[in-house]
This record gives C-alpha cells, structure tokens and sequence, in this order.
C-alpha cells in the first residue's frame, strides 16, 4: 500500500467518492456564478499594524486603539485590472500564543502579506519565522508572497534600514513594498500586488496538465505518511 | 428602501458562545434604532448587539456551533447578506481553560451511593463499522467537512447524519477492504437486530435463566424478612437510626464544637491575614510618621479609606476611627510644621500637599502663605531689635571706649543690620512669592480663584516690604552715629549697604514681582543714594568749614591773580573727591533703578543747594580768615622801612602780619572766584553731574563782595593812617616856609606819600602780583582825594603869595609824575581839582623852572619811581 499509492485512499478522490453520496439539490448551493476568490493572509508579529492593514483596505478607516487580533475573517468584492473578484482576506494573531494553530490558517491561505513595522526590528527578525513558516506549510517555494514594511508615516522612528529590507526581500525573491495604515500609502498596492500574482499563479495551475496536479498530490502523500 | 446589509467583516472569525464579535461591512444601518435584527449562525444576537456605525456592530455570539452566515437586518434595507461567516465551538471548560461564558465553580457533590445520570455527551456509540479506530495523528480538517456538508453533521445519533462526513472523519485513511469488511459487519449487525425478541431470547438463553434464578432468591428473602419484623419494619428502623444519631452526636459534640473553635480561630486568623493591612496600619501610620515617610502615610490612609471607608463592620470602623484619629494628629502636625518657621519652601510645599491630600479642611496653602508673611515681618522686627538692642548696647559702652570707636562699631552693626535684613527680605519673598505663584496657578488647591486672595497677597507683599523699606530708612538714613566716622570707612559702609540692597532689588526683580514693592524698595535704595550724595556734601562741607584751622599762610603759588595759599586747592580737592565719592558710590543706577541726578529733579536741586552752602561755607571762612582781627596783632602801620625790612619768604606762618593775611584772602577769594569755581564746575560737568551754575554764580558773587570788603577793609586799615600823616607833615614844611627863598624842591611830605605808596606798593605786590594795583590805586585815590581836600581847604590869603602858589604847584605835579600809571580817573580829577584852587604860574621863566625841578626830581627818583610803577598792569 505504501509504495504504490492507491488512488482510492487519496483523500481528494474520497471526497470526490463522498460527494457523489450528497444530494444533487446541495450541490447547486455551491457558489457558481460567484467571481473568483483570492485568498490573502495578513502574517506578521503582534501590533505591527496587520489589521490596521486590513481595515484600511476594507473600510478606508485608521484604527487608532490596539486591540490585538484572534483570527478576523474579511471578503469584498473588487474591481482587479477590470474584472471584478473577491478577496478573502484573514487577518491572523500576530502573538506567539496562537503560533501553534497558525498551521491550520497558512493551509488556505493563496497568498501572504508578511508584514513587519519599520519602527520594530524584533518584528523584522520574525519576518524570518514566518516565512519559514509558510515555506513549510505551503511546500512551495513561489508562494505569492509580499514583504510589507508598514508604518512608514514614523520615519523619524526608523529603526529597520531601507537597504536591510531589500536585501531580505532580494533574498527571498519577493517584493518589498513600505506602507502606512494611517496615511493608506501603499495599502491598495499590497493588496492588489498580491491579488495580481495570486491570479497569474492561478492560471500558471490551470494551465499546468492534470497529469501534473496529480503528481504533486501523490508527493505530498509521501510526505504525509513519512 | 435603501440597499440590504452586507457583512464583509467579522472579528474574531470564529469563538465559542459569547464571545464578542465585530462585525463590518456596510449599510448596516442608519442609527441604533434602524439595526432591527442580527442572527449569527442563526442566532439571534439581536439583544447583544451594539451599533457602532453604518459599517461597524459589535456584538456577542450565540449558542450557535458551526459554521454559519451573520445576516444583519434593518428598516431601510431590510435582510441582508454576508460574505464571511461565523464559526462557533463549543468549549469542555476545565479548571485551567479560560472561558467567556459563566460556568459554576462548584462540582456538584459526587455521592458515592446515588447514581449520576450519564450525561449523554459522554456517551460514545460503539463503532458501528467494527473497525478499530485510528490515532488522531491525520485527521481530516474540520472546516472542509463543514464546507462539504453544510447542514450535516458526523454524529450517529443526529438527525442531519451525513455517511459522508462520518467516513472522513473517522476513516479518511481506511483502505477500501477493510471498509468493505465493515459493511459487511454493519450489515450483520443490522441484520441481527432485525431476527426480533425471539431470537435475542436465544441468544441470551443463559442470561435469562440467571436473572429467573435471581428473582426467586430475592422473593425468598423479603418472605423471611416480612415473617422477622412483621409488616411494619419501619418503626423499629426509625428507632434504630434516632439511637444511632444520639449516639452519633454524643460523640461528636465535642469533637464538632472543637471543630467548631477551630473554624473561628481559622477564620478570625485568616480575617486578619486578610486585613492585615487595616489591622496593622495604626502601627505602620506612626512608624511611617516617625521616619517621615509621609507619602507612604497618605498611600495608605487612602488606601483605606478606599477598601473600608463604607464598612459596617463595627471592628473595623473602631480601627479606622483610630487611624482617622492619627491622621488628624498627623495632620495637626504636618499643619504646625508647615507653619512653623523657618522652613525649606520644598518641605512647605511637600506638606502642603500632603496636607491637601489628607482632606485637610481648609486652605493649607493660603495659610502657609500668611505664616511666611508672618514670619518675614516678625524676622525683619526681630533683626531690627537685635541690632538696635547691640547698638545701644555698644553706646552705652562708650564710656570705657572712645566715642569714635563706638560710632564705628554703631556703624558696623547698621552695616550688618542693612545686610540681614536684605538677606532676610530677599530668601523670605524667594520663598513666599513663588510659593503664592503656584497657589494662585491652583497648583495647591485651596481657593485661589478667591478674589479677595490676589488683593490680599498683593498686601501681604507690599506691606513686607514696605516694613522693609521701614526699617532701612531708619536703619540707614537717619544714621546718627556715623557723623564721625572717617570717610574711607563710611564710603566702604555706603557701598557695603548699598550693595546688600541692590542684591535684594535685583533678587527680588528676578522674582517677578509686581511693579508696586519694587518701586518701594527701589524708593529706599534712592533715597539711600540721595542720603549718600547728601552725606558726601556734608561731610565735604564740614571740612570746608574746617578749613580756618588748615590755613597754614604758606604761599603755595603765584598765580596770575596773586599769590596763594593751599585753601583754594583745598577746596577743589575737598569737592572733587565728594563728588568722585559720589559718583563712584551712589550715582551709578543699578537695575530698574532711576537716575540720580536727573535734571531738574529733586536730588539734582539738594546737590546745587549743598553745593551751594559747601562754597558759601567757604567765603565764610576766607571772610573769617581774612577779616577776624586778632588783637595781639597790630596792624602794620609802620612806614616804608618797617614793610620793606619784612621779607615775605621767611615770614613764618604764624608770624604773617594780618594785612598780608586780608590780602592772602583777597588773592585766594580771587584764584577762587576765577579758576577754581570753573574747575569745580567742570568737575560736576566731567562726573555727568547737572551744573551747579546757582551755586556757582552765588558764590561769585560772594567773592566778588569779599573782595571788595577785603580791598576797602585794607584801604580802611592801611590808607586812613597814610593819609593822615599827609596834613601834619605839610603843615609841619609849612611852617619853615620862607617867602623869599627859591623854591626848588618839594617839601618832604610828598617825598613821604611817594615812599608810603612805594611800601604800600612792595607789600601789596608781594601777596597779590599782578593784582596788587588796585589796591595802590584806591590808595592813590585816597591821598588825591585828601589833596584835593587840603587845597579846598588853603585860606586864599596865603595863595597871593607866588612862592607858596609855585610850591603847592610844584608838589602836586611832583606827585601827578610820581602816581601817573596809578591814577584813576577820579583820582585825576581829584588833583585837578587841587590844582585848580592855586593860581596859575606867572611866567615862562617860573615854569621853565618848574621843569628843570621836575626833570631833576624824575632823576633823582628813578628808582623809587620805578620800583612804584613795575609789574603794574596800565590803567
């Protein structure tokens, strides 16, 4: 059984085996005419400005007192390059007390703002975690992916050089983009960036045969039983 | 209708029953009261909910589990619709989870002998596929099975069971034999459960039998029973249970009521463990006191007063009476040594406030501020009675010392006084004023914004100083004592005081105060300055008037107007070092303080008046000098030989004759009137000081009158005895005359005024130079006139004789010839009019001769002519 993976035992064909066990009515409630969904997740270290993020995009509003966050759930329908998609945005904790189930967030996750303040270099240094992090989860290593440096409205409080940040984004061979919560500089960049390679990403997939997809489930099998 | 809710934003997005929840999106509605409805995962959170905005509702969730939409309705958009959804779980509560909702602390009592229900969560259906299940370790994500099956669930026993869900979540990694092999067991089961009673009465053929066997044994039992205790076997158990409990409670009682002792010593002690800081604070408010840890006292008093003020247990408000009572103590305390002076103003302030935040009742600080005040005036009294007490004290010791010394120790203890006071002045309002700054800033409460306060302060300050300023005026302006001392150490004193209140002034200034006291004490400070320039005046003038005994009649110079003696340098040096001590010591303005002589002002106008009665004084002591007639010294009446043979040089200065002494006072009252008088008004001119021109011009004028009083008190002293001489010795020529004898030569009286007038003239210009010819001249004019007198005089018969006529002639050309360059005009006229009276000469031949008489006599007295007419200014 092991080293020849059956296809009866891969979970995703189970679900499909399960599915045909649902009544069709059900089915139809599926979303269907529902604009494509990109799935962002806001990462980074505890008061780094994550949600300050979020909400600025979603609601254009500067949230002054911190109040730190569990797990926000966000969704809005947006107009990306004229076609209208939605975006789900889930803006995680950033405390280390919910490291452990961030696991489970980073599984659904399409892309990630790794976000870090300019301000803080401890939460710079995290950004190397996270990373590391969503590496491992996602087993992927061109996971859409933006380096976020916020807070750039304090930049008399600059602690993070400029040229430190590029580095590490050149390193990683991501984009590195500053942004302010509170003056919205570059909140809809980030978002629309990483919605822009999400959906090119998306289409590399569909683009990719079956054959492929296949492939790669069966190596992520491996892993699983090892 | 507006556009329907849409909820786009849930915060957090998952949580159990309770937890709080922000939901965003928009339009979810106008106001409080348009939110009509809010459902989360189907439930109503309606009651929860808090509109916050159109975009933002905080509420909490439901009793929901699972996933599930947050519809939002209201009045102008009706139902709306969510684009992200809620998940809620449901949390096992254990001792050491955190939960939003309240669940009971208390186990309920677990009864050994009673039954617990079984709660149905516990219970857990076997599998019904047979198959072992497996570890935790892979289990299929929840959420995808809820976004598989949105409306079922894996649990056997529900009704929405989903085979589906169940196989995932249970068996996502069982190979497809082994479930076959468990359908077939499910099947079997199925089946069996189907075959009926009978069958299962089969199957447990040998249970059945048992439980028959077990029946019959226990009806055999209860007969025996009921056939041992009768029917009724109640009352003998009741019977038996109230002994028991009898017995039971003899032997307990003791233990229990020992227990019970127990308890409330338990309790009493953890009531004081609990309390220990009530309890103990009385003792700790007096250690703290004692250390001076007032800080620690007020922390702890409110404290208290916090924890217990409303207490009702009557132990408590005994021990809070008791520290309530300390704490008045201590307020007392703190109030007095607030009061009490002197005091660091940071340790006033430190009390104030602690005062203030003990609920002290009344204005602490305003009374911190009236016992500074307070103090301040009873410190500058007390500094004046001391002093006063030492001064007198060293004048009543005057006896064993000089009165000198007295007056300089007088001075020095003033000195001292002026200096404490100031010191006093200064630090008590550095104190006080900044103290009243933050009162009035309402950093002290109290009742700053008191109107009346303000003005009273203003009061406070003004009266200090004004006390102050008191206290300097008699301290150092009706100075007695220092009229002898020297004037180095008075200077030194002057400057010393001055200084001590210029280093209040300026401390004071520093401070901000208002204008008002300012002005007063710089009031004091001028007029201390004015006092100064005052006492310099005075002090010069009294040396003017001691003058008369330095006047040694030792010529110091021959100046242009006659020769002089020391007193008109003395003079000059005298006012130019009074001014220069004035300049030096009070004239220099400090800071925010006038100019001392401005023009016109009232010091400016007491300096000339000074200055005026300081020059007065001194043509008092020239007219003394030069007119007090000593009665052992005669006036020098002698003739020519007697003034020639005095030799002006050698002449001690006691033995100077007092002519030269009027006339030394002449020159002197002259050099005066014409150098010194410029120097000294240049002088005042050079120190920035207002020209004394009154003063000036009065003293000119005095001069210019004791000059002429000294020319005729000379003329009177010294021409009255020569012009007296003149008819005597004429007469006596006279007398001898012989009718017939040839006139050549004057009689001998010309001959005499001719030498009176050379003496006259020697003595003169020996003292006064180039001055000296107005005296001759008035002389001149006195014997001209006395001339004039006799020939008015002459009885006309003698006048027929030609001889005489000629004489007479003769004689009064001679001595025109001789006081030429003398003569004034009224002196010529004087002559002519003697000539006048005698008749003319008669002849050539007669005048002729007359001027061979006349060319001999030039001849015969060109040195006495000479010597009568040099170092003669022409007329």
């Amino acid at each position: 059984m092991l080293e020849t993976p059956n296809p009866s035992t891969n979970p995703r064909n189970l679900y499909t085996w399960c599915a045909c066990l649902v009544s069709p009515a059900k089915m139809s409630k599926k979303p269907a005419a529902q604009p494509t969904l990109h799935k962002v997740i806001m990462v980074g270290s505890g008061g780094v400005g994550k949600s300050a993020l979020t909400l600025q995009f979603m609601y254009d509003e500067f949230v002054e007192d911190y109040e730190p966050t569990k797990a926000d759930s966000y969704r809005k329908k947006v107009v990306l390059d004229g076609e209208e998609v939605q975006i789900d945005i889930l803006d995680t904790a950033g405390q280390e007390d919910y490291a452990a189930i961030r696991d489970n967030y980073f599984r659904s996750g399409e892309g990630f703002l790794c976000v870090f303040s300019i301000t803080e270099p401890e939460s710079f240094d995290a950004t190397q975690e996270f990373r590391e992090q969503i590496l491992r989860v996602k087993n992927d290593e061109n996971i859409p992916f933006l380096l976020v440096g916020n807070k750039s409205d304090l930049a008399d409080k600059r602690r993070v050089p400029l040229d430190t940040c590029r580095e590490r984004a050149q390193h990683w061979q991501v984009p590195y983009v500053e942004t302010s919560a509170k003056t919205r500089d570059n909140v809809d960049k980030v978002f629309f960036d990483l919605m822009r390679e999400i959906r090119s990403r998306k289409s590399d997939d569909s683009r990719a045969t079956n054959g492929d997809v296949k492939k790669k489930k069966g190596k992520k099998m491996k892993c699983s039983i090892l | 209708m507006g556009p329907p809710p849409v909820v786009t934003g849930i915060s957090p997005k998952e949580g159990p029953p309770g937890t709080r929840v922000t939901i965003r999106g928009e339009f979810l509605g106008t106001s409080v009261t348009d939110l009509i409805g809010l459902k989360i995962c189907g439930c109503d959170c309606l009651l929860s909910a808090e509109w916050k905005s159109k975009n933002k509702i905080v509420a909490r969730s439901g009793p929901c589990k699972g996933r599930g939409d947050i519809i939002v309705t209201t009045r102008s958009g009706g139902e709306g619709t969510s684009t992200v959804q809620f998940r809620g779980y449901h949390e096992s509560i254990g001792p050491v989870k955190e939960s939003a909702v309240w669940v009971e602390e208390a186990a309920p009592p677990s009864l050994p002998w009673g039954r617990r229900p079984m709660s149905p969560t516990t219970y857990i259906p076997p599998d019904p596929l047979g198959l072992s299940t497996e570890g935790d370790d892979c289990k299929f994500p929840e959420e995808e099975l809820h976004e598989m099956f949105p409306d079922g669930s894996g649990k056997l026993s529900d009704d929405n069971f989903q085979p589906g869900w169940y196989l995932l979540e249970h068996h996502s990694n069982t190979s497809f034999e082994d479930l076959k092999a468990g359908m077939v067991f499910l099947q079997r089961k199925v089946e069996s459960q189907k075959e009926g009673q009978l069958s299962f009465l089969k199957a447990n053929t040998g249970a059945v039998m048992d439980q028959l066997d077990r029946l019959v044994l226990l009806k055999n039992m209860y007969e025996e029973d009921e056939r041992k205790n009768g029917k009724e076997p109640l009352p003998s158990l009741q019977a038996a249970i109230e002994e028991s409990i009898t017995l039971a409670d003899s032997l307990f009682s003791e233990i229990l009521s020992r227990k019970d002792n127990a308890d409330k010593t338990r309790e009493a002690l953890s009531l004081l463990t609990r309390h220990k800081f009530l309890f103990q604070l009385p003792a700790s408010i007096d250690r703290n006191i004692r250390k001076k840890e007032y800080d620690l006292v007020v922390n702890d008093y409110t404290r208290v007063k916090n924890l217990f003020g409303n207490t009702d247990v009557k132990l408590f408000q005994k021990i809070l009476g008791e520290i309530d009572k300390k704490i008045e103590d201590l307020k007392e305390k703190l109030y007095n040594r607030m009061k009490t002076m002197p005091i660091n103003v940071q340790e006033q302030i430190k009390y104030i406030r602690l005062l203030i935040s003990l609920n002290w009742e009344g204005d602490a600080a305003w009374v911190a501020i009236n016992s500074r005040k307070d103090y301040l005036m009873s410190l500058m009294n007390k500094v004046k009675d001391h002093f006063k007490q030492k001064e007198e004290q060293e004048f009543s010791d005057k006896n064993k010392r000089k009165l000198k010394e007295a007056e300089s120790e007088a001075s020095a203890v003033r000195g001292a006084w002026c200096a404490a006071a100031c010191g006093a002045l200064s630090a008590q309002l550095h104190a006080l004023w900044p103290l009243a700054r933050r009162y009035f800033a309402g950093e002290l409460a109290g009742e700053p914004t008191d109107h009346q306060r303000q003005a009273q302060l203003k009061e406070m300050i003004i009266a200090a100083v004004e006390l102050f300023s008191d206290h300097m005026r008699t301290c150092l302006l009706s100075g007695t004592g220092s009229k002898n001392l020297p004037i180095d150490a008075l200077r030194v004193r002057l400057v010393a005081n001055l200084r001590h209140m210029r280093e209040a002034y300026e401390e004071l200034i520093k401070l901000d105060l208002p204008s008002q006291p300012l002005s007063i004490v710089e009031k004091v400070i001028f007029d201390y300055r004015v006092y100064g320039m005052t006492m310099f005046l005075q002090r010069a003038h009294k040396r003017v008037k001691g003058l008369a005994e330095k006047e040694t009649w030792k010529i110091e110079e021959f100046t242009d107007y006659g020769a002089i003696t020391n007193l008109p340098h003395l003079l000059e040096t005298y006012t130019e070092e009074a001014l220069s001590a004035i300049h030096k010591c009070v004239s220099g303005g400090g800071r925010r303080e006038g100019v001392l002589l401005a023009e016109g002002g009232e010091p400016a106008r007491a300096a000339i008046k000074l200055t005026q009665g300081l020059l007065l004084a001194y043509v008092a002591v020239l007219q003394d000098l030069a007119l007090h007639l000593d009665d052992t010294q005669e006036f020098n009446n002698n003739n020519l030989s007697v003034a020639l043979e005095q030799r002006i040089e050698e002449g001690a200065s006691n033995s100077r004759s007092w002519q030269q002494r009027l006339l030394l006072a002449g020159t002197n009252a002259h050099y005066t009137r014409r150098v010194t008088l410029t120097n000294i008004s240049e002088a005042f001119h050079n120190y920035g000081f207002p020209a004394p021109t009154e003063a000036i011009q009065a003293t000119k004028e005095a001069l210019s009158t004791l000059e002429s009083t000294i020319a005729e008190t000379y003329l009177e002293h010294k021409g009255d005895p020569l012009v007296g001489t003149i008819e005597t010795s004429m007469d006596m020529g006279r007398h001898k005359t012989d009718a017939d004898a040839v006139i050549d030569d004057a009689r001998p009286y010309v001959y005499e005024i001719i030498n009176n007038l050379i003496a006259v003239h020697a003595e003169v210009d020996g003292v006064c130079g180039a001055a000296s010819s107005r005296y001759v001249r008035l002389i001149c004019e006195t014997v001209c006139e006395e001339l004039a007198r006799l020939a008015a005089c002459a009885p006309g018969a003698e006048l027929v004789a030609p001889q005489a006529a000629f004489q007479a002639r003769l004689e009064h050309t001679l001595l025109h010839v001789a006081t030429a360059e003398h003569l004034t005009r009224k002196a010529e006229n004087y002559l002519m009019e003697a000539l006048s009276t005698i008749p003319p000469l008669e002849n050539e031949e007669e005048k002729k001769r007359m001027d061979s008489i006349v060319e001999g006599f030039k001849k015969r007295m060109e040195l006495q002519l000479a010597s009568l007419n040099c170092n003669m200014e022409t007329v």
